[in-house]
């Protein structure tokens, strides 16, 4: 039986040629898209290190000067306290858990300042981003301390005018920020300028679709009050409704201190969405690509065994005259399609690893090329095709297990 | 020809749909890949000389006290704007405007003023973009030097406001200062991100010609418009003597610009818009190229395939033709002309259902990063359907054809005729 179906494959094959061909095409496509898939969903399932369910942001622009209620000469010092009060406000609302002011610092942000650190001959080699906030800010993200810390004693860290460093900043395992608590570092280059490290969190990462995310975090400065523009609360779970309206309501009567006016507030599901778009169409995109092709399987085996069951329904109905079952033509049709696949899998797995050595696929921290990950993306796309070809051999299959050999062979 | 094309169609009628359906399927998604990127790249109203874009997006500097490698990048101050920009007579236009919209308070006196995006503008803004002015005009150069509050809106706001698109002369708040209204315009989609916002200012009016730091950081981004017959790289060459004679005045604030071989065509800036970093164009092509060739090629082995199927059912009937004194030629060509009318129908239908699904799910489709936009995503017929769409989909649909039907027809024109007639060669 195996060989007569070998002996067929072999007579069609063509029209074979052309169904391994995009087979072998679309095997390889398909492994880059399931790779970046698999890639992006480790990445996407990794812990974010902080948390912005219920989270919004208010923006705050200056009034004016052409405005009556515009204050002229305002001092720094008046400027600071406007600010400070806002935060004050902010943190008495009814429905607000906590509460921070903040410069290039809060999640999603295309904005960062860096810092450079130095203990000893221990420094940061790369770009080290630095987050200035008020204590809030670790509540309000609810970031978690590498030692157990909770938000609220990394707040009072950071109230202490301490140093907070997440991850593995200075990219060098002997030199791990955990194990470096109490230790004095130089800020920028200064020797005068010092600041203890109070604590370590779990790694801040950029956006859900990105692992790399090394901070520092410091306290916000008395200058900067005057141009930190993050305000940002936290509110009560329970309490989470319409809270954009009712800041906004509470714009001319709360939210105006001094020349500072509220103008807009943002929930952090929408700043996340807006931050992530670009990734976002690109998931789609491959979601698009993906179905294409597999659309493309099936029309092709679709179209191919219809027309094969077509000119081969003589030989089919004199199968069925001569005793074999109805299953056995249903299942022998369905194996000449597998069989194909299964003929051009170690090609496409061999482009497939070709791709990884010479990093064209999807880059993840740990690399291009992982075992792992190597067997469970050419698996599934193996399984993705096998579907697509049951898919679309089936209805042919199906026609050709109604074949009624009496009527069949009468024509003939 | 096309009686005898649709009489083999019938004949073979779930091979025929398969393959119209495939060619479909190819041409809806390669169209809605070419709308993607024309709507970053190709010129429409307001943004209608994209072809003589070019962006000066951001500037990047350093201290000369600064550690090697070190620099600070984003946008300009008004005192670079002035000083090196203005200044520059090789380009046709200079505008200096705020690279995205602010959102403030815009509203009447006594009512609840509405969050509202609100770009900052010089004059010569409206003669870069040529925005559909309802009634009034841009600002003029005397209120732009004066700093007198003038605002360009959108009629969707002036009928929020106003209640009526005539609104020229009215005034309004935006962040509690009085602006009066200069002109109206028509919306604009966000999709043309240089020249979205819903309130247009003057500049001159706010504070952000006085924001800066380090003499060269501040708030405006650049647009040039290169003059017409100028090649982009001999403006950039222009562009870099400019800089160099520049180079004194930079030296007395200690610093230095990092030129990054700007400034960058639009798609230079939609190759990658960072401001440390020189775009690759190259790669950015060569994505685009390889999304082309998944999207032509594996249709096109599927259409070969059911090509090859349908044509030996015709065996016989190419050997007649042939004995008749058909040149190979013309059997060659018969099959891919034949075959051409299959792909131009696919492709119709794949073009069609490209432009409903552009429009019907336009938020879906061409959501621009770091689109947070008050606005929705809009696409009108002007962006989409331009002359060059229908040419790429003719093209599209020709090289389908060739790659589909190249091989199938090569093969039938060199079949022997005596065994083909005995039904011998019927491969």
């Amino acid at each position: 039986m195996k060989r007569k179906l070998f002996k067929q494959i072999r007579a069609e094959w063509r029209t074979n040629v052309w169904l391994a061909l995009e087979l072998l095409v679309v095997s390889v496509v398909l492994w880059y898209i399931i790779d970046y898939f698999y890639t992006t969903a480790s990445i996407m399932v990794k812990p974010l290190g902080y948390d912005v369910e219920h989270c919004y942001k208010l923006m705050f622009n200056t009034v004016t000067d052409k405005s009556p209620s515009y204050i002229p000469d305002r001092t720094t010092e008046e400027d600071i306290a406007d600010a400070r009060e806002i935060l004050s406000r902010m943190e008495h609302l009814p429905f607000v858990e906590a509460a921070s002011i903040s410069h290039n610092s809060h999640p999603y942000n295309g904005s960062s300042s860096g810092i450079k650190l130095r203990y000893d001959t221990i420094y940061n080699p790369h770009y080290l981003p630095n987050k200035m906030v008020t204590p809030g800010f670790l509540k309000v993200f609810r970031c978690v301390g590498l030692g157990g810390e909770t938000p609220e004693q990394l707040a009072g860290i950071i109230e202490r005018n301490e140093l907070i460093l997440g991850g593995n900043v200075f990219f060098d395992k002997r030199y791990l920020p955990e194990n470096m608590i109490g230790c004095k570092f130089y800020c920028d280059n200064d020797t005068t300028m010092t600041i203890t490290l109070g604590a370590a969190i779990k790694p801040m990462r950029d956006s859900e679709y990105v692992e790399w995310g090394n901070t520092a975090i410091t306290g916000m400065t008395d200058i900067g009050y005057t141009y930190a523009s993050e305000y940002c609360v936290r509110v009560f779970p329970d309490k989470d409704t319409n809270i954009e309206e009712q800041l906004m309501n509470m714009s001319e009567s709360l939210f105006h201190v001094g020349n500072r006016l509220l103008v807009n507030v943002t929930s952090f599901k929408n700043i996340r969405q807006n931050y992530q778009q670009a990734q976002a169409n690109q998931v789609r995109d491959m979601v698009f690509l993906m179905c294409f092709l597999l659309l493309n399987i099936f029309l092709g085996l679709f179209g191919t065994f219809w027309f094969r069951t077509q000119q081969r329904s003589q030989e089919i109905a004199i199968r069925i005259a001569m005793g074999a079952s109805r299953g056995d033509i249903f299942r022998r049709l369905l194996s000449e399609g597998l069989i194909l696949l299964l003929l051009i899998t170690p090609v496409a797995v061999a482009f497939d690893c070709f791709m990884a050595f010479n990093e064209l696929n999807t880059y993840s921290m740990d690399g291009y090329f992982i075992t792992d990950r190597m067997i469970v993306t050419c698996g599934a796309t193996f399984v993705l095709i096998a579907l697509m070809i049951v898919g679309g051999i089936w209805i042919p299959a199906d026609k050709a297990r109604r074949v009624e050999p009496a009527i069949t062979l009468k024509d003939e | 020809m096309i009686k005898e094309t649709i009489y083999n169609l019938r004949r073979q009628p779930v091979v025929a749909a398969i393959t119209i359906v495939g060619t479909a399927l190819s041409i809806f998604l390669i169209m809605v890949f070419v709308m993607m990127n024309q709507v970053k790249v190709s010129p429409f109203a307001p943004e209608s000389n994209r072809d003589r874009f070019m962006h000066y997006n951001w500037v990047s500097f350093r201290m000369i006290n600064w550690d090697e490698g070190d620099s600070s990048n984003g946008p300009m101050s008004w005192r670079i704007v002035n000083e090196l920009f203005y200044t520059f007579k090789a380009a046709e236009a200079v505008t200096a405007y705020t690279p995205y919209p602010d959102i403030k308070s815009v509203g009447l006196t006594g009512e609840r003023p509405c969050p509202t995006e609100v770009r900052e503008t010089d004059v010569a803004y409206f003669d870069v973009f040529d925005f559909s002015f309802i009634s009034g005009k841009p600002f003029s150069r005397e209120d732009f030097e004066a700093g007198i509050p003038v605002a360009v809106i959108d009629s969707n706001v002036a009928r929020n406001l106003f209640g009526t698109e005539r609104a020229e002369g009215k005034t309004f708040l935006i962040n509690g200062g009085e602006y009066r209204v200069s002109g109206v315009v028509k919306p604009v989609s966000p999709l043309a991100k240089r020249a979205y916002a819903q309130v247009w200012i003057n500049t001159m009016s706010t504070d952000s010609p006085m924001t800066s730091w380090s003499e060269i950081g501040g708030r405006y981004t650049v647009t040039m418009l290169r003059p017409d017959g100028k090649s982009p790289d001999d403006f950039r060459a222009d562009f870099a003597g400019h800089l160099e004679s520049y180079k004194k005045n930079l030296e007395i604030m200690y610093c230095e610009i990092i030129n990054h071989n700007r400034p960058y065509t639009q798609e230079q800036v939609v190759a990658g818009d960072y401001a440390n970093i020189e775009p690759d164009v190259s790669s950015y092509r060569r994505i685009g190229y390889t999304i082309y060739a998944i999207l032509l090629l594996v249709p096109a082995i599927n259409l070969a395939s059911m090509t090859h199927s349908r044509m030996r059912k015709r065996v016989s009937e190419m050997a007649v033709r042939r004995a008749f004194g058909a040149t190979r030629l013309s059997v060659f060509m018969d099959i891919i002309a034949e075959n051409m009318l299959v792909t131009l129908l696919g492709g119709a239908i794949g073009l069609l259902l490209s432009v409903i699904a552009a429009f019907g799910f336009s938020g879906l489709f061409f959501t621009p990063m770091y689109g947070n936009s008050l606005s929705p995503i809009t696409v009108n017929p002007a962006m989409l359907l331009q002359w060059s769409t229908f040419g790429l989909a003719l093209l599209f649909c020709f090289v389908l054809n060739m790659l589909s039907a190249g091989l199938p027809a090569i093969q039938m024109s060199r079949l022997n005729i005596v065994n083909s007639l005995r039904g011998g060669a019927n491969k």
